[in-house]
């Protein structure tokens, strides 16, 4: 599903984001990316959706070489691509069920399939009593369960979390991971970046782990160190 | 890609209330501009009309009587072709007189009406190889004692200063009406922007889930279209006042400026154009702003 070959990223001509990485993920696969801040896991991952081109080396994303992809089919590439952030990156004026439905409005679904997809999607993240609500008056893990039901609702083959746990508190943090855990068993690959140590832990699913821009780990049912 | 008009009138309609004050801006520019280009190609085709006779260093006009003899404006004629001081001349018979008359007039069909070629007389414009006017008065005057000759114009001093006044008059006020349409793109460029700043996060969004570019940028190109519309649309009344002021100008000094109006439809064809500039330069001004943002 994922393929990075020998893949180097500089940051204006002198940050080592990643240097000579090689990595593949099988479609279905559950990947925990760690590593300090700065070890390259957010590079990895907007390379994935061509938000940042490889200095050196191939990312392959679904079996295509995403360097060749021309600019104007980039959007079609991301609608396979889910993304959850540390920050959500909700909209505030937006309620529940219009953030959610807003992601699909935009790649030009007809109100047909946003009507009965969201509520769908808000139902399976469990937050089909607080649809109407604004996103400030939701908890941080509420926010993070719309942040997902948003990546999710047009069923990406991908789904990328980068720190998804990393305002949230332990028992929070478990919930998201079960509701991600769920959205893997759907065949939806998953990668998410984190720090959060316990969960890794506790998940014991595949861990690649980077430092200064280099894989120095790749273990299946691993553990954070 | 199927883009929908309620979603694109709905963005639209958010960006107008988010940014009242730098819309109303950038109509504002729009509207001065147009306007100023508008009544500047409309003073010009005012000294077209009212120096149509005057053109290319025709100098004075000699009218001969309407029911002049062949034999007797062929003596006039012979005269001017012999005669050294005339470089050159042009004759006017009946017909292109009233074609001139009715192109004019267009504006006003009673007087047109009541006026006939017969009625109208024939004429040379001559020109003059010495432009001195004490010396195209003396040729003027040679010409009018001749037979069958009815009457014998000068183009008058007015005219002439018109004529040298209006091609940098006209320059002028196109070139400072250019440059502010180029201000009024940059108005609505920076509008455009500042409405994308407010909602760089929805973009950031769209981009994320996949929207195409197309679709971002739409309702913020429609937008820009409907600034400039609004600003086009209050720009015809303007040069309609414009034009008004001329006819006063008619009225004040009738004898010397006749001919300086404009009609009506040309007047209107203006208006229609200036807004449709003031659409184009709306619409491309935001596409710019919206792509330089976007920049896949």
């Amino acid at each position: 599903m994922i393929r990075l070959e020998n893949v180097t990223k500089v940051y204006k001509g002198e940050v080592l984001a990643l240097q000579n990485a090689s990595c593949e993920v099988q479609r279905g696969e559950f990947v925990f990316l760690v590593g300090p801040s700065g070890s390259g896991k957010s590079t990895f991952m907007r390379l994935l959706n061509k938000e940042e081109k490889p200095d050196r080396g191939r990312v392959f994303v679904a079996g295509r070489d995403i360097g060749d992809l021309s600019s104007w089919k980039v959007p079609f590439l991301r609608r396979n691509i889910g993304c959850v952030f540390q920050d959500f990156k909700l909209l505030p004026n937006k309620t529940v069920v219009q953030n959610v439905a807003f992601a699909l409005e935009v790649i030009g679904r007809p109100r047909s399939v946003i009507k009965t997809k969201v509520p769908a999607i808000l139902e399976l993240v469990g937050l089909s009593k607080k649809v109407h609500n604004y996103p400030d008056e939701l908890s941080g893990g509420e926010q993070q369960r719309v942040s997902i039901a948003r990546a999710f609702v047009n069923r990406p083959l991908i789904l990328l979390a980068d720190e998804p746990t990393g305002n949230l508190d332990p028992n929070t943090s478990l919930g998201i991971m079960t509701l991600l855990d769920r959205i893997n068993r759907t065949g939806t690959t998953v990668v998410m970046a984190t720090h959060d140590r316990s969960i890794v832990d506790k998940m014991r699913r595949r861990v690649v782990e980077l430092d200064r821009g280099q894989i120095v780990r790749d273990q299946s049912r691993g553990v954070y160190e | 890609m199927s883009l929908k008009l309620d979603y694109v009138l709905r963005e639209t309609a958010g960006n107008f209330r988010r940014n009242v004050t730098l819309t109303l801006a950038t109509v504002i520019t729009v509207t001065i501009s147009l306007t100023l280009l508008g009544a500047a190609l409309l003073f010009g085709d005012a000294v077209d009309n009212a120096t149509v006779r005057w053109k290319d260093g025709v100098e004075f006009i000699v009218f001969v009587d309407h029911d002049i003899s062949p034999e007797l404006e062929a003596d006039i004629r012979r005269q001017l072709e012999e005669s050294p001081e005339v470089r050159g001349f042009i004759y006017v018979d009946k017909d292109e007189a009233y074609a001139e008359f009715q192109d004019i007039f267009r504006d006003s069909p009673e007087f047109v009406d009541v006026i006939t070629p017969e009625r109208l007389p024939a004429s040379f414009r001559v020109k003059p190889t010495d432009t001195l006017p004490e010396r195209v008065d003396e040729l003027a005057a040679a010409f009018r004692t001749q037979p069958g000759v009815a009457n014998v114009v000068t183009a008058s001093k007015t005219i002439r200063q018109i004529e040298d006044l209006s091609s940098g008059l006209r320059q002028r006020v196109i070139i400072i009406a250019i440059i502010l349409l180029v201000a009024a793109s940059g108005l609505i460029l920076n509008t455009i922007r500042m409405a994308l700043f407010s909602r760089r996060r929805d973009i950031e969004v769209m981009k994320l889930v996949g929207a195409t570019n197309w679709f971002i940028r739409v309702p913020f190109m429609f937008e820009g279209l409907i600034q400039g519309l609004i600003g086009g649309v209050i720009a015809i009344p303007l040069i309609w006042l414009t034009n008004d002021y001329f006819s006063v100008i008619n009225d004040d000094s009738l004898s010397l400026l006749r001919d300086f109006t404009v009609d009506s439809s040309r007047v209107w064809a203006l208006g229609f154009q200036m807004m449709g500039l003031g659409a184009i330069v709306g619409t491309v001004g935001s596409g710019i702003a919206v792509s330089r943002f976007l920049d896949t």
